[in-house]
């Protein structure tokens, strides 16, 4: 079944075209990335789903979700749904289990059944101990995982969360990816908006590689790797002058992309990449496997992390 | 909405509750500091000005001891102030600075639920502050009772007006320092000529229709009347006013907040 079935959405602010046609479903029970860097227009997307953003209208384009559209019918969605945004927004002055209090109200929780969820997520989360916290007490991967628990009050079949872990440590990165991957192993459908590969890689079954508010690409993580990409890469710096490399003459099956301030060579064999090194006159290098990030790079010719 | 929608989301009045649950929450958590000052401060001013200066104010006004007219005015206009506190400065950082709109409107509420909300409790902080105010005008014994236990309404009513305008003024505001100009500029001045500190009927008669047009001198009209059980027909007018101005500013602000909210 499909959970979210977007077809030919366009968004436009002003001259800006955030989201260019874009097109995408999602099943049930499986986590969907959206990836790319700032500015490719996956919060947009992300908030058209949810009705907190409306589509540009166009002759064919629509959104559904649960079967609902958003534009008419955002209070099934969003009940339906868990929203975990880019920034925390908590209130700073309640402890952790007041915050939890307020928002089932929300969803219409009696107080005694909202109570015995707000446990069990506590524990889901491994915040309970911080149940009588101030909210402003905590750490920013506490605050995540609070704003996480908010999300999964209602036992939503379709959770949301846009960049759930941006700017937090490995530990909490990897205590969210597991919860997430537990969730969805128990039947919720996760939708998630990221700019870190690893992430991509490490959850989702299914990437959406946007660009400037397009699809570059979209597969399983390790399928885009395997046909998209080399096996390794050769990176090289060229901060101090450029390496004596006669560019026409590489080895064969060896591929150069230049950004500011890197070389890499891609090829299937290591052995190839080797080859180059022998050439180089002292240049320091970094042999590694290539990543989604470098898929990225191919398919949009410009690096993910640079002027973003 | 569809009504065939086979979803069970909360009814409009359990999501306009949350809204006002949540603020009502977060406002109680400091209940000292947020609980005393609605207090202190008509009492300070009544101590001041009704007493300090009233002395040498042997005139009455409108028929009323000059710390019984001030008092009953000060009923609606600490409505009036912690509306328009409450829907510019703090409707703004929850908008822009803590986000709490964003983690509101993910879950089950529209955006007019969310403003409609809002205007509810502004509603009610208007009825808690007047509230106040009767308190501390019973301790002087200058507000008939049980006649005055009615103004805590009056000041719900003026309480929600003013949100309106508020959040109306809210939503064309980018800086938080442009507040000052509403503030200073129209709602400070209304405390002044809308027959609070001296009658309406004292100012010239050229800009007297200036204070006719203004919300807060409807306000204060239903306040003295309330407090002296004196009810006129001309009062009706000043219903319709509150009521109709509610509606108006209370459409405009959702529409344009609106805007701004969904993008």
């Amino acid at each position: 079944m499909k959970i979210i079935s977007v077809q030919n959405v366009n968004k436009r602010f002003g001259k800006v075209h955030a989201v260019c046609g874009l097109s995408f479903e999602v099943e049930e029970g499986t986590c969907f990335g959206l990836l790319g860097p700032n500015g490719a227009g996956k919060t947009t997307m992300m908030k058209m789903i949810y009705g907190r953003s409306s589509r540009t209208a166009g002759d064919d384009g629509a959104i559904r979700a649960f079967g609902y559209d958003p534009a008419r019918d955002e209070l099934a969605i969003k009940y339906l749904s868990g929203v975990v945004s880019q920034e925390n927004n908590l209130d700073d002055e309640l402890n952790v289990i007041q915050n939890l209090m307020i928002y089932s109200k929300f969803y219409g929780l009696p107080a005694s059944v909202a109570r015995e969820r707000i446990g069990v997520l506590l524990e889901f989360l491994e915040l309970s101990e911080k149940a009588q916290a101030r909210t402003r007490e905590l750490s920013g991967g506490m605050q995540r995982r609070l704003v996480i628990a908010r999300a999964l009050l209602n036992n939503p079949k379709l959770l949301i969360l846009d960049e759930p872990t941006t700017g937090l440590d490995p530990q909490v990165r990897h205590l969210i990816w597991d919860r997430l991957r537990q969730l969805r192993s128990q039947g919720t459908t996760i939708l998630l908006t990221t700019h870190y590969m690893e992430e991509a890689f490490q959850i989702c079954d299914t990437v959406l590689i946007m660009d400037k508010g397009r699809r570059v690409l979209e597969d399983n993580p390790r399928r885009l790797l395997r046909e998209n990409i080399e096996a390794y890469v050769l990176e090289v710096p060229t901060a101090n002058g450029m390496p004596a490399i006669d560019e026409t003459r590489l080895p064969t099956g060896v591929r150069l992309d230049r950004t500011d301030g890197t070389l890499r060579f891609y090829a299937e064999q290591i052995e190839r990449l080797k080859d180059v090194v022998e050439r180089l006159s002292g240049e320091q290098y970094y042999i590694r496997q290539s990543t989604l990030e470098d898929v990225f790079l191919k398919a949009t010719g410009r690096a993910l992390n640079e002027r973003q | 909405m569809r009504d065939s929608s086979p979803i069970a989301y909360p009814a409009l009045s359990q999501r306009l509750f949350s809204v006002w649950y949540r603020h009502m929450r977060v406002y109680t958590k400091n209940l000292l500091s947020n609980g005393l000052p609605p207090f202190l401060e008509p009492l300070l001013f009544l101590l001041g000005v009704g007493l300090g200066l009233g002395k040498y104010i042997t005139e009455t006004m409108d028929g009323l001891p000059y710390i019984n007219f001030l008092g009953t005015g000060l009923l609606v206009t600490a409505a009036m102030f912690t509306a328009a506190y409450e829907c510019t400065f703090g409707t703004f950082i929850r908008l822009e600075f803590e986000k709490v709109y964003d983690g509101m409107l993910a879950a089950p509420i529209t955006v007019n639920n969310l403003i409609v909300g809002e205007i509810i409790w502004a509603g009610t902080k208007g009825l808690f502050f007047t509230f106040a105010v009767l308190c501390v005008l019973m301790a002087f014994g200058i507000v008939e009772l049980p006649a005055g236990l009615l103004t805590p309404l009056v000041g719900f009513l003026t309480g929600m007006m003013f949100a309106t305008l508020s959040l109306w003024v809210t939503s064309f505001v980018k800086t938080i320092n442009h507040f000052n100009f509403y503030l200073t500029g129209i709602i400070s001045p209304m405390f002044f000529f809308s027959g609070v500190v001296f009658p309406v009927s004292n100012l010239p008669s050229k800009i007297r229709f200036v204070a006719e047009i203004v919300p807060l001198t409807h306000a204060v009209r239903l306040s003295r009347a309330v407090c002296s059980s004196h009810y006129t027909p001309a009062l009706l007018a000043s219903v319709a006013y509150v009521i109709v101005f509610t509606v108006i500013f209370g459409a405009m602000a959702i529409q344009r907040l609106r805007r701004r909210l969904v993008t």
